[in-house]
């Protein structure tokens, strides 16, 4: 059974049918205000979703309708060869915001972003070429045989057309793979490298997405209203976006949409006093990321949460096609032989610090292997060098023989090797079952051009990723929460749903950093069935663990860790009987002690 | 103005260095600051001295407010609570619009203003007081985060919230305080850059934005790597003037961009490790 919404088509006919009734100020101001949506859709995808501040987004919008003036006045180009250019152009410019995204993070980002912005308005005013404060008139119109575009009426009706069609994609974006690529990026980029997302591409397809969407309101913009002037694209429309943005909620299309609605309708009615206005604007920022960090769009899917107010719609029943047979969740894979993971004279250095001295190890196909020893003495570092978070000072790691040393972190959980995080790392603002589709969506990143091919291709691998997701949500027996924010549930559930998580990109070895840590009894021993049943699947397993009851009863062999070195290895036994591992813990050996052990 | 994008720079800094949020409404304080104390000094003819310092409480105030309003993000968004910053930049700037209106007033210095010769290059008196004022008030800085109990508590506070809470650090204290000491160096910034440009309420924005970048160029949260920024800013525009004024702010910025990647951290910046 499936739903379809009347919502949608409402609102579309609503759209196409708004010109009959409206005078032709209003539907002036209506063009706008579409346009000004799909810039903020755009602002959306790369903010709210993408994680990026991005304060150029003005500067793309004006990039847009600056070319296209430029090229249709200047150099006498017909507008439809123009329009393409211009939105390229814009795609370019955007990717080259983009650029310092991929090296600093978000506050950096915010400000290079603001400083490309003021450069960008500083140009155009001070340009020859641009026209300068004065900017461009007389800009020819679109044409179309059997339209007037140079009216504002059948001018509406392409401009609705292009919004329906872009928030249609940003939506299908936002509810798919690419979306949720994003929006795990957003939430901990150490954790969507480690399940294979490649963040530096999604920056800059984030940056590319946001340059498109605003490139064609440029374009559209130029033609309608004939004259562009370097105020049109400045810091006061970059603060108005942003306001559209947060007030509508961040990571919501729909929000962005009907921010533009507001503020565009409260400018236009509000003409007089535009300073408050801009008083206005900031106030209501600030007391929207206060009181509705998720804007609008937040509030409103609290109220329908909490009164379970479903959207209207009307049940389908479906036919035919039913859902794929949920595939037989085969974590095995046909187990390998040999050697599965060998790390060889690592040495890290932090500054003066050895965090790693030379560590070696050797963990067999199929083995539970234990790396104890006591705070600090560099235990998550190892990991961290295995799974490709930092590059070690010298030494190699090898996997399955091969030389892995140095790469990064998604190609290390495409190689194989999934991890946890002592400190949990989930995508916090993901459901359940969307923090497990992000790992098993193994696709490439270059799989993202069925956007525009073969969007049903997208769907249908979308809806077999939901059964597996789920499927495996019911092995580790959260299923009944699958649609929970990984945020809301409790900490024991976090952690299983990391595991999950980490099994959901069928490794090959699998890395635990402390499971146990705030686990309480029952909890452990069901990890303890958990970490056998995967290895019983054909997994090889690396464990960090402090519980000395857990890493004694599971583990197989050890390898003790004091200081950055390796101290002791073998069999648990033999490891507990080891001098210098009693010491290295209780600091003396003494009979009692050698028994707690 | 080199001088004075180090101190907006540090006003950044300090900032970030006890909460890690970067502050977008520092610019406009500096402006709120500019405009203050040309009010006090141009209009109700009070000395230099006291306009100054009645300005920067008045900021100091306005950044306590600020800190107060957004305090409940603190602990949750680093993120949403920039962007809350940026809010209260854009209410600060209609603020100096209604109050001041949009033109702005033209500031005569305090001091006799005559160019004087400095081993072949020429600069005026005022830039030398200008230079004057912002190290005294570098070095004062400089003594209370290093020498005083509250501005060491205010340095582990920055460093882990949680253990500095331990120790009875009032992190809420410290960073209420580091905002009113961050807008009242912005407002020393502000009043005395008055003289130099013109005061405007797009002043923020030009004057903010570059001492943000020396902020960051200089290493985010480093006191000397603040100064060090600021001065660079100062030479790439004294040098980028002339034919090239058009574009002098697209150099800073592709320069500025590209300094940024080569090394993230700044010149003065630690390698801060995000563990795993």
């Amino acid at each position: 059974m499936i739903r379809i919404g009347f919502g949608k088509p409402v609102l579309v006919a609503l759209l196409l049918l708004l010109p009959i009734i409206l005078d032709s100020y209003t539907i002036h101001v209506a063009i706008l205000i579409m346009l000004f949506a799909i810039v903020a859709v755009g602002l959306s995808l790369v903010m709210g979703f993408g994680g990026q501040v991005n304060l150029a987004q003005a500067a793309f919008f004006g990039t847009g309708a600056y070319v296209s003036a430029l090229l249709t006045t200047t150099y006498s180009w017909n507008p439809w060869l123009a329009a393409p250019v211009a939105v390229l152009a814009t795609c370019a410019i955007a990717l080259a915001v983009a650029i310092p995204a991929l090296r600093v993070q978000s506050h950096y980002l915010g400000i290079v972003s603001l400083g490309l912005a003021v450069a960008f308005s500083s140009l155009l005013s001070n340009s020859d070429l641009t026209g300068g404060a004065s900017g461009i008139s007389k800009i020819p119109p679109l044409s179309l045989p059997g339209l007037d575009l140079s009216g504002p009426r059948d001018y509406y009706y392409l401009v609705a057309i292009a919004l329906i069609l872009i928030v249609g994609f940003a939506l299908f974006v936002a509810n798919t793979t690419l979306g949720r690529r994003f929006k795990a990026m957003r939430d901990d980029m150490l954790a969507a490298a480690a399940s294979g997302i490649e963040i530096r591409y999604y920056r800059l397809m984030a940056f590319l997405l946001a340059g498109l969407v605003g490139g064609v309101a440029g374009v559209l913009y130029v033609h309608n209203a004939r004259y562009v002037s370097p105020d049109t694209f400045g810091l006061g429309v970059m603060f108005l976006l942003l306001a559209m943005v947060i007030i509508g909620g961040q990571d919501s299309i729909w929000g962005a949409v009907v921010g533009a609605v507001l503020l565009i309708t409260a400018r236009n009615l509000l003409t007089g006093i535009q300073t408050y206005q801009q008083l206005a604007y900031g106030g209501l920022i600030v007391a929207t990321v206060v009181f509705a960090p998720r804007g609008l769009a937040g509030a409103a899917s609290d109220l329908r949460r909490r009164f379970d107010l479903p959207w209207p719609s009307i049940p389908i029943p479906r036919t035919a096609r039913a859902a794929p047979p949920p595939p037989k969740l085969k974590v095995a894979k046909p187990s390998r032989q040999g050697v599965a993971l060998r790390v060889d004279s690592v040495s890290k250095r932090f500054r003066g610090l050895h965090a790693l001295d030379g560590v070696s190890l050797e963990v067999g196909a199929g083995e539970i292997h234990g790396v104890i020893g006591p705070n600090g003495s560099g235990k998550t570092t190892l990991f961290n060098v295995i799974s490709g978070i930092y590059r070690p000072n010298s030494g190699r790691v090898f996997v399955w023989g091969r030389d892995v040393t140095g790469q990064r972190s998604f190609r290390m959980s495409r190689l194989g090797v999934a991890r946890t995080f002592q400190n949990l790392r989930l995508f916090r603002q993901l459901t359940v079952v969307e923090n497990v589709m992000v790992a098993l969506d193994r696709d490439p990143a270059q799989a993202h051009i069925g956007y525009l091919i073969a969007p049903w291709v997208v769907v249908r691998k979308e809806r077999e990723r939901r059964a597996r997701a789920l499927s495996l949500l019911r092995d580790f027996d959260l299923h009944d929460v699958a649609n929970e924010l990984a945020v809301n549930l409790s900490y024991g559930r976090q952690r299983r749903l990391e595991i999950a998580r980490a099994l959901a990109a069928e490794p090959t070895i699998l890395l635990l950093d402390e499971p146990a840590a705030g686990l309480n009894a029952a909890e452990q021993e069901g990890l303890k069935a958990t970490i056998r049943k995967i290895r019983d699947a054909g997994t090889t397993v690396v464990v960090i663990e402090h519980n000395m009851n857990l890493v004694m009863n599971v583990c197989e062999r050890l390898t003790v860790f004091g200081h950055g070195k390796v101290i002791a290895a073998g069999t648990p036994r033999e490891v507990a009987a080891s001098p210098v591992v009693i010491e290295a813990y209780l600091g003396q050996a003494t009979p009692e002690a050698e028994a707690a052990l | 103005m080199g001088a004075v994008y180090a101190l907006v720079a540090m006003g950044f800094s300090i900032v970030y260095r006890t909460m890690g949020l970067v502050n977008f409404a520092h610019a406009d304080v500096v402006m709120i600051g500019a405009f203050l104390a040309a009010t006090l000094f141009v209009t109700m003819h009070l000395p230099f001295a006291v306009a100054i310092t009645a300005a920067v409480l008045l900021t100091a105030v306005i950044g306590l407010g600020i800190e107060r309003i957004l305090r409940p993000l603190e602990s949750k968004d680093l993120n949403l609570m920039l962007i809350g910053t940026i809010g209260f930049g854009i209410m600060l700037q209609s603020v100096a619009i209604l109050i001041w209106g949009s033109f702005g007033v033209a500031v005569p210095t305090p001091i006799p203003n005559v160019p004087i010769d400095v081993g072949g290059i020429i600069v005026t008196t005022y830039q030398l007081f200008v230079l004057a004022v912002s190290g005294v008030v570098m070095l004062l800085l400089y003594l209370f985060l290093d020498r005083t109990k509250l501005g060491t508590a205010m340095q582990a506070a920055a460093m882990d919230r949680s253990a500095a809470t331990a120790m009875g650090v009032n992190v809420s204290t410290s960073n209420a305080i580091a905002f009113a000491i961050g807008s009242g160096i912005a407002a020393v910034a502000g009043a005395l850059v008055g003289p130099l440009l013109y005061v405007n309420p797009a002043l923020g924005v030009y004057v903010g934005i570059k001492g943000f970048a020396a902020a960051i160029l200089g290493g985010f949260g480093s006191i000397p790597g603040a100064i060090v920024g600021g001065l660079i800013f100062g030479l790439i525009e004294a040098f980028s003037s002339g034919p090239l004024s058009a574009y002098s702010e697209l150099l800073t910025f592709v320069v500025f961009a590209i300094a940024m990647m080569v090394r993230q951290t700044g010149i003065f910046g630690e390698r801060t490790v995000d563990r795993a």
